[in-house]
């Protein structure tokens, strides 16, 4: 069974409430229950068997953290629309840095107050705290009932609030709570050293983080853009069209910010935040640093075009975001008056837009192993920009040859075939390869490629590659995979290439 | 009233050779270059176009490294010098069976594999778009496209579209055909390539030498057709006359392509390995 995230909004008073239960202290208890449900007198931390004696028909589903997990990750993506720095703090919450942020939505009060009318529309119930400190807010969040602390208060607003405001584990807290520490503001009045002794370091350090006498880290969860450009629709859009007509303006909006710096984009995405609470992030790759909203733009449409179908726009879009992740210094000075411009058609403008549409994974180019087995000699990787790792130099190919000893075609993977050879060493007379036989004419070889025991360990085989031509001129490049009565009884013989 | 009319005419007839003749924006085909082969370049007026669409097909998919080959030579020989880049647009259907090429057997056919850039698309549509990019790019010495049988997508239009692209930025476009059927299309020449046994090796008299290959030249927009037998020389980076040294160990009876005349005939066992038992 599967609900929306506002199943909560259609409340079914006539159907038995909905608890979802776990395993807590060797009992199954009720950890969460649709708000009706409390009318018939359960609760959380009910073991189940009590609410089944109260409602018997009570529909129960075993909680699922790892879907808990994913919505509050959905719902931490979403929240970048008010700050870029969002935090997943354990479970059931998120920690926002909101530091200049607060009067894009006019003030403190407004912005708080945008959060709690959008989150409760999606179906949510939510606490917020705004605070100087991180471990403040979550404090009066959880055990508090002011929404906004002001500047320099937290320390004597958090000070009635019990200690387990302070994030300590349950045991410490029973541990102090025996000594007759009550509330924060008990620990903070006595002298460090002999609490430091008793309880440990980490008491006062999350005293100190609460107060804002020691520094706290909160670790996005999404990296942060240098640099963002945003437009919010007061009627979300829906048209693919309106979205590609934003993106060159949002883009334009940039530019003048990374001329000042001195910089081009490499990686930029656009994120598409939907109303009901989805968001879309579309990421493009250019290979060499761009300043150019044209082409920028260009990418997104190619990025889309590959999308299609699949951007599910629901109710529409009401922020578009364009975050820049990645810009290198631009280098490129100043056009020559007479040649032609870069106008979007050179080598570099193709490969982006190769890679915008079909993904950069599928434009490639060689890359090579110091390694004699042909499979492994060489891989295709994707086209890097000019600062990728390519050491193609140290590898030494052979040198134009009128008769080849490597096939011009190789095989994705060796092919079995059916030879028939003179043991040990002899190339095969015929063989059939893809059902049809054939005769050889004339043969070279064999030439011993010896396995990588290092790789893949002592019982691997070594191969003798044979170059041979048959009766009509096909010539292929096939071997003998082991050698016989040392290595193996009866070798296999495959087809590796084909010679042009 | 009459001199209305004529000027009228006068205009159309003017605007009729305008759309005709070649505009700024749009240039002509350049002169071929030269193929180092008399009877091959009277043949092709001249020499191959480099600022076309050609296409070397294959009957089978065991000629397709022969064919390869034959389209790499045109793209080292006839692709744009001052540009550096190959692009070999991969269709789906096409790396089923075909395998890749082996950068260290293309350095031994002349071409640095550093050169090679490959797109492998997932439809046919992602590669005929991909094709068409490329091709519209001068930036690159040459398009490989290649393309298994005659996918109903890539039409007379599509070529159409690949050659008048080509024309504009003045890179080879090759559509490298495997196991497919003669079709019309827009392309300025049509090669079928077929095997033939190789030339004596000078080093060593059992073992397989020189590769030679027997080319049907099918199509030609500017002249008569023919058949030749072409050898890649991979150090001067050019073909050669392969008929000069025909002596092999092993003849076999061939059934010459029909050279002026309206159709070949029917070759035998033309799809034999497509499908694979297993």
């Amino acid at each position: 069974m599967k609900w929306g995230k506002s199943w909560i909004l259609n409340a079914r008073p006539d159907t038995p409430p909905i608890v979802v239960t776990d395993m807590e202290n060797n009992a199954v208890r009720v950890v969460a229950h649709e708000t009706h449900a409390a009318r018939s007198g359960i609760f959380n931390g009910q073991s189940l068997s009590d609410a089944r004696a109260l409602v018997p028909d009570l529909e129960c589903h075993s909680r699922d953290r790892a879907a808990e997990r994913k919505l509050l990750g959905s719902l931490a993506a979403w929240c970048e629309r008010y700050t870029p720095l969002v935090a997943l703090d354990g479970d059931d919450s998120l920690l926002m840095d909101v530091t200049g942020c607060t009067h894009l939505f006019g003030g403190e009060a407004s912005f708080i107050a945008d959060i709690e009318t959008r989150l409760a529309a999606q179906g949510f119930t939510i606490r917020t705290c705004l605070a100087d400190t991180a471990g403040a807010a979550w404090a009066m969040a959880r055990y508090g009932t002011e929404r906004i602390i002001a500047c320099d208060q937290h320390e004597d607003a958090i000070s009635p609030l019990p200690l387990a405001g302070l994030r300590l584990d349950a045991a410490l807290v029973k541990s102090l709570g025996r000594v007759g520490f009550k509330t924060i503001g008990c620990i903070a009045e006595i002298p460090r050293a002999p609490l430091t002794a008793r309880f440990g370091t980490y008491l006062l350090d999350r005293l100190d983080q609460a107060s804002g006498r020691q520094d706290e880290i909160i670790s996005p969860l999404m990296p942060v853009a240098e640099l963002a450009s945003e437009k919010r629709f007061a009627d979300p859009i829906v048209h693919e069209d309106d979205i590609k007509r934003c993106i060159g303006p949002l883009a334009g909006n940039i530019i003048a910010l990374l001329e000042r710096r001195d910089l081009g984009v490499r990686t930029c995405e656009l994120k598409l935040f939907r109303v009901d609470g989805e968001v879309q992030s579309l990421s493009v790759h250019a290979s060499n640093p761009l300043r150019d909203a044209e082409r920028i733009a260009a990418l997104f449409h190619e990025r889309l075009a590959r999308l299609h179908t699949d951007l599910d726009a629901g109710f529409g879009f009401d922020i578009v975001r364009l975050n820049i992740l990645q810009a290198d210094p631009f280098n490129g000075g100043q056009h020559d008056l007479v040649e032609r411009q870069d106008a979007g058609d050179g080598y570099d403008a193709l490969i982006d837009r190769l890679g915008a549409r079909l993904g950069r994974d599928r434009v490639l180019q060689f890359s090579f192993t110091d390694t004699h087995i042909p499979e492994r000699r060489f891989a295709l990787v994707p086209v890097c920009g000019r600062d990728g790792k390519t050491d193609p130099e140290q590898i030494v190919l052979p040198g134009p040859a009128r008769t080849p000893t490597r096939p011009l075609v190789l095989l994705e993977r060796p092919e079995p075939i059916d030879a028939i050879a003179q043991v040990p060493d002899s190339p095969p007379s015929r063989f059939r390869w893809r059902k049809v036989l054939y005769e050889i004419a004339r043969s070279e070889g064999p030439e011993r490629i010896a396995c990588e025991w290092w790789r893949d360990g002592r019982t691997s085989l070594s191969r003798d590659y044979f170059r041979v031509e048959d009766t009509q001129g096909y010539r292929f490049w096939l071997f003998r995979y082991g050698l016989y009565d040392r290595e193996t009884a009866r070798p296999d013989w495959y087809m590796h290439g084909l010679f042009s | 009233m009459a001199a209305i009319a004529h000027k009228r005419i006068a205009d159309a007839t003017k605007s009729l050779a305008q759309s005709l003749s070649p505009g700024p924006g749009q240039t002509a085909c350049q002169p071929g270059a030269s193929f180092g082969i008399p009877a091959l370049d009277q043949h092709l007026s001249g020499g191959m176009w480099s600022n076309a669409l050609h296409e070397v097909r294959c009957s089978l998919a065991r000629d397709f490294a022969c064919a390869a080959g034959f389209a790499l030579g045109l793209a080292a020989q006839f692709g744009k010098q001052d540009a550096k880049r190959i692009l070999w647009v991969i269709d789906p259907a096409a790396s089923v069976d075909s395998g890749l090429p082996f950068p260290d057997g293309l350095s031994e056919h002349g071409i640095d594999p550093k050169r090679m850039i490959f797109v492998r698309p997932i439809t046919l549509q992602d590669a005929l778009w991909s094709a068409d990019q490329a091709a519209k790019c001068s930036d690159l010495s040459a398009v490989v496209f290649q393309v298994k049988g005659n996918p109903k997508p890539f039409d007379m239009t599509a070529t159409r579209r690949l050659m008048l692209r080509a024309r504009e930025s003045g890179v080879l476009v090759c559509v490298l055909r495997q196991s497919g059927a003669e079709e019309a299309s827009a392309a300025a020449t049509r090669w079928h390539v077929e095997i033939m046994p190789s030339g004596d090796d000078a080093d060593f008299e059992h073992g397989p030498g020189q590769a030679r290959h027997a080319q049907t030249l099918e199509r030609n927009r500017h002249g008569r057709t023919g058949q030749w037998t072409l050898v890649w020389n991979p150090e001067s980076r050019a073909f050669e006359d392969g008929t000069s040294n025909l002596e092999t160990t092993h003849r076999v009876h061939r059934i010459h392509a029909s050279a002026h005349r309206p159709d070949r005939p029917v070759e035998m066992g033309q799809v034999v390995d497509l499908e694979r038992a297993s």
